[in-house]
C-alpha cells in the first residue's frame, strides 16, 4: 500500500493560477477604471474652477479656467525639462476669438493671479465670457460704472431680467404655441375638406367657417406677437459693457446672461450651491446652442417616456408568450426549438431590429396609417416617419425575449406542489395559472421588466433609425389635444452622447457635458440592473428550498 | 433546470360551474393563440426582412406597351418624360412628333431647311446623342444637323397632364468642308451652348468640329466659335461615338478593332487601335458618365471597355467584361440616362437589357416587329422605343434593381476609373452619373476584423477570469464579483463608444508603446504578486478567504500600468526611434489612424468580456462537485484538477460562451460607429479603421430612399447579420443544452 503523499508543489500550476487571477483582477480593474473615469470627468462638469489671469512672456494677458495639463512632448532633437507642462486653458469669449480652449507651455507664463473682480458670464449664445464688468447702461443712460458698482447693480437687475425671460418663455410655449398649433390644425382641416370631395355648397360653407376661424386665430397671433416683441425689447434694454483680459470691450444685453459669477470670491459652500444649481439646470432645462450647453431635460424625458411606452408593450406580450411556453404548450422538441429561437433572438444585433422597425413600423404600418387617417397632411408624413411610438415598439421586440426568459424562469421556480394543491382544491387550470402561479412568479416578471427597461434605456443604434433626433422641437407630451403625441420624434440620452460627442464642431467644449450625460445614463441603467439582480437573488433564495 | 411538465387539468366534476369551465377553456385558447401569435410574429421579423430583400434578385421585365404602324422608316427617335409622345427622324429629313395614344402626327418639320422638300434621301445617318434631347442627322452634303426637341409639360386643375412638343430651329455643323456625305458620324451636346460632331469623310479621315457658344452678357446673344480638327482614320471605320466633354472619340472598324482618338480643346490626337476580335464592330455607345464604352459586334458579342490608366500614366482601352452573345449582329445600342443599363437590339430582332457594373443580363426576348433601325430609352428609363421597318414598339421597362448580383455584392468588380477589379462600398456620390459601388465584402471584412480584435482581448480575460472566479474563489467573494461583471454587461455601448472614440483613442495614439510594454509588464507583475502571495506564511494565508489574493493582483496591475505608461516615452525612444508612427510607416508601410482596430478591440472587448465571463462561469461552476472531489481525492492538486477535469468537462460551455461573445461583437453598432473612422477598407491592419455591416446600416439607412436598391441592400446586410448571429447563437445554445443534460447525468 502506498502511503498518502502530499501533492508536491506545482510551481507552473501556481504561476498559471496567478495569471488567471490576474485576468479576473484586470476585468475588475477595467470596470472600476471606467466607472472612475466617468465619475471624475462627469462629476467635475458642474464644479466651478477659479479664474486665472496669466501674463505671458510675449506680453499677452489671458484669463480663463485651467482644465487640463500634460507633460510637454519632446520633439526630435530637443530636450525638455521633465517637469515642463502644457496647460489647457478655457478662455471662452468665442465671439471674440473663435476658440474656447487653448494649450500653452507653462514656461511661457510670467505671472499668474486670481483677481477678485473678474467675472464669468454664462450666456445664451457664444458660451462663457471671461473678463471684467465696466459699465451698465440703459440706452444712453449710465446706470453704474466701475467693476464694483456694476457688479452690485447687476445682481438685482439680472434677477429681474431672468423673470422677464421666464415670462417670454411662458408666452412662447403657452399662448403662442397654442395659437400656432390651432392655425396648423385649421390648415389641415381645410385640406381635409378639400380632399373630401363634398358637394360644392357644403364645401364652400365649411371652408368659409374654417377660414373665419383661421383669421380670428391669426389676429390673436398678431396680438401675441406684438406683446412678445415688446417684452423682447424690454429684455434687451439694459446692456453691460464688458472688458476681456486683453482690453477688448464687448456689449452684452443683461437679458442674454444666464448666470454671472465671480468665482475667485467663492468659498467652498458657494461652489457647492453653484454646483447644485448647475445640476438642476442640467437635469431640468432645455438645451442651448445645439445641445452643447444648457440642460438635457428633453433627452431625459424622451428616454423615460420611450422606456415606459416600451414596457407597456413588452410586459403583457412577453408574459403571455412565456405562459404559453411554460404552462400551456405541450413540452416537446417543437417547444424546445421555439425556446432556443426566442433565446437567440436576444442575441440578434439591435441594428437588425432597427432595420425591421424602419421597414415594418415606419414605412408599412405608419405609411398605411397616414394614407388612411392623415391624408390631409401628406406628403408630410405623420406616422410614416420615425417617432416615439415606433421606437418603443421596436425596442419592445428587441427586449421581449428578455421578458419571456425571465418570466419563464419565474414560472419554473413556482413549486409543483403549489399548482397541484390548487388543482386538488378544485380550481381550474385558468384559475390556478392566473391566481396562484402568476402572482408567485411576479418577481420574475418584474425582473424581466426591469432588465428590459435597462436594456432599452441604453440602446441607441435601432433608435437612430426609427425616430431619435438630435433636437426635437417639442416634447411628445404637451397641452395641445390629444396631449400625448406618439408620432413625434424624440430625444434620447444615448443619442445625445453620440451626437454631441461626435457631431459637434467644438468637441473640447462639449466633452464635459457628454461625460455628465454618460454618467447620468450609466447611473440610471446600473441602478435598474442592480434592482433587477437584487429581486432575482431574492427570488432564487425564496424558492431555492421549495423547488421540488 | 429541467422544465417541470405542467400538470394536466383534473377531470372537471359535475359540480364545477359551467361558467368556470368556459373561462378555463377561453383562457387556454387565448393564451395559446396569443403565445403562438407572439412567437410567430417575433419570428416574422426574419420573414419581413427577407421579403424586403427578395426584389433584389428579381429580373427586369420588358413589357410591350403598344405598337404603332409607321409610314416612313425611322432612323432616330426621342421620347418625352411621360412616354406620351415620340419625335422620330426619317430618311426624308423630317422630324415627326407622334402621339403614342393614337399614332397621330402632332408636329412636323424638316430638320434641314436647306434641303429640297421632297428628297427621299435627305439624310444618310441619324442618331440620338446620349443624354441629350437632340436628334442628330448627317446630311448628304457633309453636314451634321442637330434638332433640339423640347417638351412643355403643363398640368391643369384636375392634375391632367398635357405635353406639347416644341421643335427649336436646328443647328448645323459643317463637318466635311468639301460637302461629301459622311459615311459614319457622332454628335454630342457638350454643354449648355457647346456642340460637337465628328464624321468619317469620303477622304478617309476623321474630322471633328466643335462649336463653342458663349453668351454675350450685354446683348444676350450667343456668339459661337468653331474649332475643326482632322486626324487619320483606320480603314473600315463603321461606328463612332463622342463623349460629352469632347475629350475622347471612339470608333469601331469592320475588321474588329476599336479606335481611340484623344481630344484636347477640340483637337484630335493620333488614333490608337485596340483589337476586339475578328468580327466587325457594328454598334458603339457610351453609358452615362462617359467612362464605359459598350461595343456590339457582327457576331453578336457585346463587350464593355474602359480607358484604364497604366503604370506609365498613359491610357489603354481595356476590355472589362463581356455579356452573353446574342445570336445576330448587334444593330442598336441604347444607353439609359439613369444608370448603367443599356439596351441591345440585334439584326434578328432579339432584344437584350444589360447592366454594366454588375455584368447582369437583365432581360432577353425577341421583338415582334423584326430588325430595328433605331432604339432609345425614355428619359426616366422606365420605357424604351424601338423602331423597325414595320413599325414602332413602345416598351415598358421595369428594372428597379439592376445593380445587384452575387458577384457585385461579394466578388471584385472592375468599376469605372479603377485600375483593377476591387472590393468597394460607396453607395452615393456627388453627381448624377455616379456609379454606386455596393460590395458587401469590405463590410464583412470590417465586421470580422472588429470581432477578431475584440475577441483577442475578451476570450483570455473572460474565460481565465471565469475559471479563476469559479474554481479558486470563495463564494462570499464571488457574490461581489459576479454582480460587478453583470453591471459591466449592462453598460450602454454608446458610452463605451464615446469613451473609446474621444478618451481612449487619443491616449492610445500618444502612448501606444505603453500598451506593448503592458503586454509584458502586466503578466510579470501578476506573477510576481503571485509569488509574493505564496511566500506569505501559510498561517496568514489560510486565515484569509481563497481569492483574496486578487486584491494583490489588482495592486500589481495598477503598478504595471503606471510603470508602463511612465516608461512609454523612453521605450518609444529606444525601440522606435522616438516616434512609433513614423517607425511603423518606415518599417511596415502602414499608416496609423487614430481610431483603429486596437481601440475598437479594447472597447468592444470590454463589452464582450462580461458575456463570455458569465456563460463560462456558469459552465465551470456547474461541473458536478463529485468530479472535482474525486480528482482531488486521487491526489491531483487544484490546478491539475481544474485543467484536466474541470476544463475538459466545461469546454463545450466555454465554446458556447465564445460563440455568444462572437455574436455580440459581430452585431455591435455604436462602439464601432464611434471608435472607428468608418472607412470601408479591406485591410486587416490593426492600425487602420474599418466599417462594419452594422455601422454601415446605421450610417446609410436614414438616407436611403424607401424601396431603392441601397435600401434593400442594407436590408440584405441586416439579414446577413441576422443569420450570422442566429446560427452562431443556435449552435451555442444547442451545445449548452447538451452539456446541461450531460451534467445532469453525471
Amino acid at each position: 500500500m502506498s502511503s498518502i503523499q502530499k501533492p508536491s508543489r506545482d510551481r507552473l500550476g501556481d504561476s498559471l493560477t496567478a495569471l488567471c487571477g490576474g485576468a479576473l483582477a484586470l476585468n475588475l480593474l477595467l470596470i472600476l477604471a471606467l466607472l472612475g473615469l466617468l465619475l471624475a470627468n462627469g462629476g467635475g462638469y458642474f464644479w466651478q474652477k477659479p479664474l486665472e489671469e496669466l501674463t505671458l512672456a510675449d506680453g499677452r494677458v489671458l484669463l480663463g479656467e485651467i482644465h487640463d495639463r500634460k507633460p510637454v512632448a519632446a520633439r526630435a532633437g530637443e530636450t525638455v525639462a521633465p517637469e515642463a507642462q502644457r496647460i489647457q486653458l478655457k478662455v471662452g469669449n468665442r465671439d471674440l476669438d473663435g476658440i474656447d480652449f487653448l494649450w500653452l507651455d507653462e514656461s511661457e507664463i510670467v505671472s499668474r493671479s486670481r483677481p477678485l473682480d473678474t467675472v464669468v458670464l454664462e450666456r445664451l449664445e457664444w458660451g462663457n465670457f471671461y473678463g471684467r464688468m465696466v459699465e451698465l447702461r440703459r440706452g444712453s443712460e449710465l446706470l453704474a460704472a466701475g467693476p464694483e458698482e456694476v457688479w452690485k447693480a447687476f445682481g438685482p437687475l439680472h434677477e429681474e431680467k431672468l423673470r422677464e425671460r421666464e415670462a417670454i418663455r411662458k408666452l412662447e410655449k403657452g399662448p403662442i404655441g397654442d395659437v400656432n398649433h390651432a392655425i396648423e390644425r385649421l390648415r389641415l382641416e381645410r385640406r381635409k375638406v378639400a380632399l373630401a370631395r363634398l358637394p360644392a355648397a357644403a364645401e364652400e360653407a365649411r371652408l368659409a367657417g374654417l377660414e373665419a376661424a383661421e383669421r380670428e386665430r391669426e389676429a390673436e397671433y398678431e396680438a401675441l406677437a406684438e406683446r412678445l416683441f415688446s417684452l423682447r425689447a424690454a429684455l434687451d434694454a439694459e446692456v453691460v459693457l464688458l472688458e476681456a483680459a486683453d482690453g477688448r470691450r464687448k456689449e452684452l444685453p443683461v437679458g442674454a446672461v444666464v448666470r454671472a459669477l465671480r468665482p475667485n470670491t467663492f468659498g467652498f459652500l458657494d461652489k457647492l450651491a453653484l454646483n447644485a444649481s448647475r445640476l438642476g439646470e442640467f437635469v431640468f432645462d432645455d438645451p442651448r446652442e445645439s445641445n452643447t450647453e444648457g440642460g438635457i431635460f428633453p433627452a431625459i424625458f424622451g428616454t423615460v417616456m420611450m422606456v415606459f411606452l416600451m414596457s407597456f408593450a413588452v410586459v403583457p406580450f412577453g408574459v403571455l408568450a412565456a405562459l404559453y411556453l411554460r404552462e400551456y404548450a405541450k413540452q416537446g422538441p417543437l417547444v424546445r426549438a421555439v425556446r432556443i429561437a426566442v433565446n437567440n433572438l436576444a442575441g440578434v444585433p439591435s441594428i437588425v431590429f432597427g432595420v425591421f422597425g424602419l421597414g415594418f413600423f415606419v414605412y408599412l404600418v405608419g405609411g398605411s396609417i397616414d394614407r388612411l387617417f392623415y391624408p390631409e397632411a401628406l406628403p408630410t408624413p405623420t406616422f410614416g416617419t420615425g417617432g416615439i411610438l415606433w421606437g418603443a415598439l421596436t425596442l419592445a421586440l428587441l427586449t421581449v425575449p428578455v421578458v419571456i426568459v425571465a418570466t419563464e424562469e419565474g414560472l419554473a421556480a413556482v413549486p409543483r406542489i403549489v399548482r397541484e394543491g390548487s388543482l386538488a382544491l378544485g380550481a381550474t387550470k385558468f384559475e390556478t395559472t392566473f391566481k396562484v402561479v402568476l402572482p408567485a412568479a411576479a418577481p420574475g416578471i418584474l425582473t424581466g421588466m426591469i432588465l428590459a427597461m435597462a436594456r432599452a434605456a441604453g440602446e441607441v443604434a435601432p433608435l437612430m433609425i426609427v425616430g431619435m433626433v438630435k433636437l426635437a422641437p417639442a416634447l411628445p407630451v404637451d397641452g395641445n389635444f390629444p396631449f400625448v403625441h406618439l408620432e413625434r420624434k424624440f430625444m434620447h440620452l444615448g443619442f445625445h452622447i453620440y451626437d454631441v460627442g461626435f457631431q459637434s464642431p467644438n468637441v473640447d467644449a462639449t466633452k464635459p457635458l457628454v461625460f455628465a450625460t454618460a454618467l447620468l445614463l450609466i447611473a440610471v441603467v446600473t441602478t435598474m440592473n442592480l434592482v433587477a439582480i437584487a429581486i432575482r437573488n431574492h427570488l432564487r433564495r425564496k424558492y431555492a428550498g421549495s423547488a421540488v | 433546470m429541467t422544465p417541470t411538465a405542467p400538470p394536466s387539468s383534473p377531470l372537471p366534476t359535475a359540480r364545477t360551474p359551467r361558467r368556470r369551465l368556459v373561462a378555463d377553456r377561453a383562457a387556454r385558447l387565448l393564451v395559446s393563440a396569443g403565445g403562438i401569435g407572439i412567437i410567430a410574429s417575433i419570428l416574422g421579423i426574419l420573414v419581413f426582412i427577407l421579403l424586403e430583400v427578395l426584389p433584389l434578385a428579381r429580373p427586369a421585365a420588358v413589357l410591350p406597351e403598344r405598337t404603332i404602324p409607321l409610314a416612313t422608316p425611322v432612323l432616330a427617335a426621342l421620347g418625352d418624360e411621360y412616354r406620351t409622345h415620340l419625335a422620330a427622324l426619317s430618311p426624308d429629313g423630317r422630324v415627326r412628333v407622334l402621339r403614342l395614344e393614337d399614332g397621330a402626327v402632332v408636329a412636323e418639320r424638316a430638320i434641314d431647311p436647306a434641303a429640297p422638300a421632297q428628297d427621299e434621301e435627305a439624310i444618310v445617318a441619324a442618331m440620338v446623342p446620349p443624354g441629350s434631347s437632340l436628334l442628330a442627322a448627317a446630311t448628304t452634303d457633309g453636314r451634321v444637323v442637330l434638332q433640339e426637341v423640347d417638351w412643355e409639360i403643363a398640368f391643369d386643375e384636375g392634375l391632367r397632364r398635357t405635353v406639347t412638343p416644341r421643335l427649336e430651329p436646328p443647328l448645323a455643323l459643317a463637318v466635311d468642308p468639301e460637302r461629301r456625305p459622311l459615311a459614319v458620324f457622332a454628335a454630342v451636346q457638350a454643354g449648355e451652348t457647346d456642340y460637337a460632331a465628328a464624321g468619317l469623310t469620303a477622304g478617309g479621315t476623321v474630322r471633328l468640329v466643335t462649336l463653342f457658344g458663349s453668351e454675350n452678357l450685354l446683348t444676350g446673344e450667343i456668339e459661337t466659335t468653331e474649332v475643326a480638327s482632322e486626324a487619320p482614320a483606320p480603314a473600315g471605320l463603321d461606328a463612332l461615338v463622342l463623349d460629352h466633354q469632347v475629350r475622347n472619340l471612339f470608333g469601331g472598324t469592320a475588321n474588329g478593332d476599336l479606335v481611340w482618338w484623344p481630344v484636347e480643346d477640340g483637337r484630335l490626337g493620333p488614333p490608337q487601335a485596340f483589337p476586339a476580335g475578328s468580327s466587325a464592330v457594328t454598334a458603339l455607345t457610351l453609358l452615362i458618365g462617359d467612362r464605359t464604352l459598350v461595343a456590339g459586334q457582327a457576331d453578336g458579342t457585346i463587350s464593355v471597355w474602359f480607358l484604364v490608366r497604366q503604370a506609365d500614366e498613359s491610357f489603354q482601352l481595356t476590355r472589362i467584361r463581356d455579356f452573353p452573345r446574342q445570336r445576330a449582329a448587334i444593330a442598336q445600342l441604347a444607353p439609359s440616362q439613369r444608370n448603367r443599363t443599356f439596351l441591345a437590339v440585334d439584326a434578328a430582332g432579339e432584344l437584350g437589357l444589360y447592366f454594366s457594373t454588375s455584368n447582369r443580363t437583365l432581360w432577353r426576348g425577341s421583338l415582334p416587329l423584326g430588325p430595328a433601325t433605331a432604339a432609345t430609352f425614355s428619359p426616366k428609363a422606365d420605357g424604351a422605343f424601338v423602331a423597325t421597318g414595320r413599325g414602332l414598339a413602345a416598351l415598358e421597362i421595369r428594372n428597379p434593381h439592376p445593380e445587384i448580383t452575387a458577384d457585385s455584392l461579394f466578388a471584385r468588380v472592375w468599376y469605372e476609373g479603377y485600375e483593377q477589379p476591387e472590393y468597394a462600398w460607396q453607395s452615393t456620390g456627388g453627381t448624377d452619373d455616379f456609379e454606386p459601388k455596393l460590395s458587401l465584402t469590405p463590410l464583412l471584412i470590417g465586421t470580422l476584423k472588429g470581432t477578431l480584435y475584440s475577441l483577442l482581448l475578451a476570450i483570455p480575460l473572460g474565460v481565465l477570469g471565469a475559471m479563476y472566479a469559479s474554481q479558486f474563489m470563495h463564494p462570499t467573494l464571488l457574490r461581489f464579483v459576479k454582480p460587478t461583471v453583470e453591471i459591466m454587461a449592462a453598460l450602454p455601448s454608446v458610452v463605451l463608444g464615446f469613451l473609446a472614440g474621444l478618451w481612449l483613442a487619443p491616449r492610445v495614439e500618444r502612448a501606444f508603446p505603453a500598451l506593448l510594454l503592458l503586454l509584458l509588464a502586466a503578466p510579470a507583475a501578476v506573477l510576481l504578486a503571485g509569488w509574493a502571495w505564496r511566500s506569505l506564511p501559510a498561517r496568514l494565508r489560510n486565515r484569509l478567504r481563497p481569492g483574496t489574493e486578487v486584491g494583490l493582483y489588482f495592486l500589481a496591475l495598477l503598478a504595471a500600468f503606471s510603470v508602463s505608461f511612465s516608461l512609454s516615452e523612453r521605450f518609444e525612444g529606444l525601440a522606435f526611434g522616438g516616434d512609433f508612427q513614423a517607425w511603423l510607416l518606415a518599417a511596415t508601410g502602414q499608416t496609423y489612424d487614430q481610431r483603429n482596430a486596437i481601440v475598437v478591440g479594447l472597447a468592444m472587448g470590454f463589452a464582450v468580456i462580461p458575456i463570455i465571463f458569465a456563460i463560462s462561469e456558469d459552465a465551470f461552476s456547474n461541473v458536478p462537485r463529485n468530479l472535482v472531489a474525486g480528482s482531488l481525492a486521487l491526489g491531483a492538486n487544484r490546478w491539475q484538477t481544474v485543467t484536466r477535469v474541470v476544463l475538459p468537462t466545461a469546454s463545450p460551455g466555454i465554446f458556447s460562451a465564445i460563440m455568444i461573445g462572437f455574436g455580440r461583437a459581430v452585431g455591435e453598432t455604436m462602439i464601432v460607429l464611434m471608435a472607428t473612422g468608418n472607412t470601408p477598407i479591406t485591410s486587416w491592419s490593426a492600425f487602420n479603421g474599418f466599417r462594419t455591416l452594422s455601422a454601415n446600416i446605421a450610417v446609410e439607412i436614414p438616407e436611403a430612399p424607401h424601396g431603392g436598391t441601397l435600401y434593400r441592400t442594407l436590408f440584405l446586410a441586416a439579414l446577413l447579420l441576422f443569420f450570422m448571429t442566429f446560427l452562431v447563437n443556435t449552435l451555442a445554445e444547442i451545445v449548452r443544452q447538451r452539456l446541461r443534460r450531460k451534467f445532469a447525468q453525471l
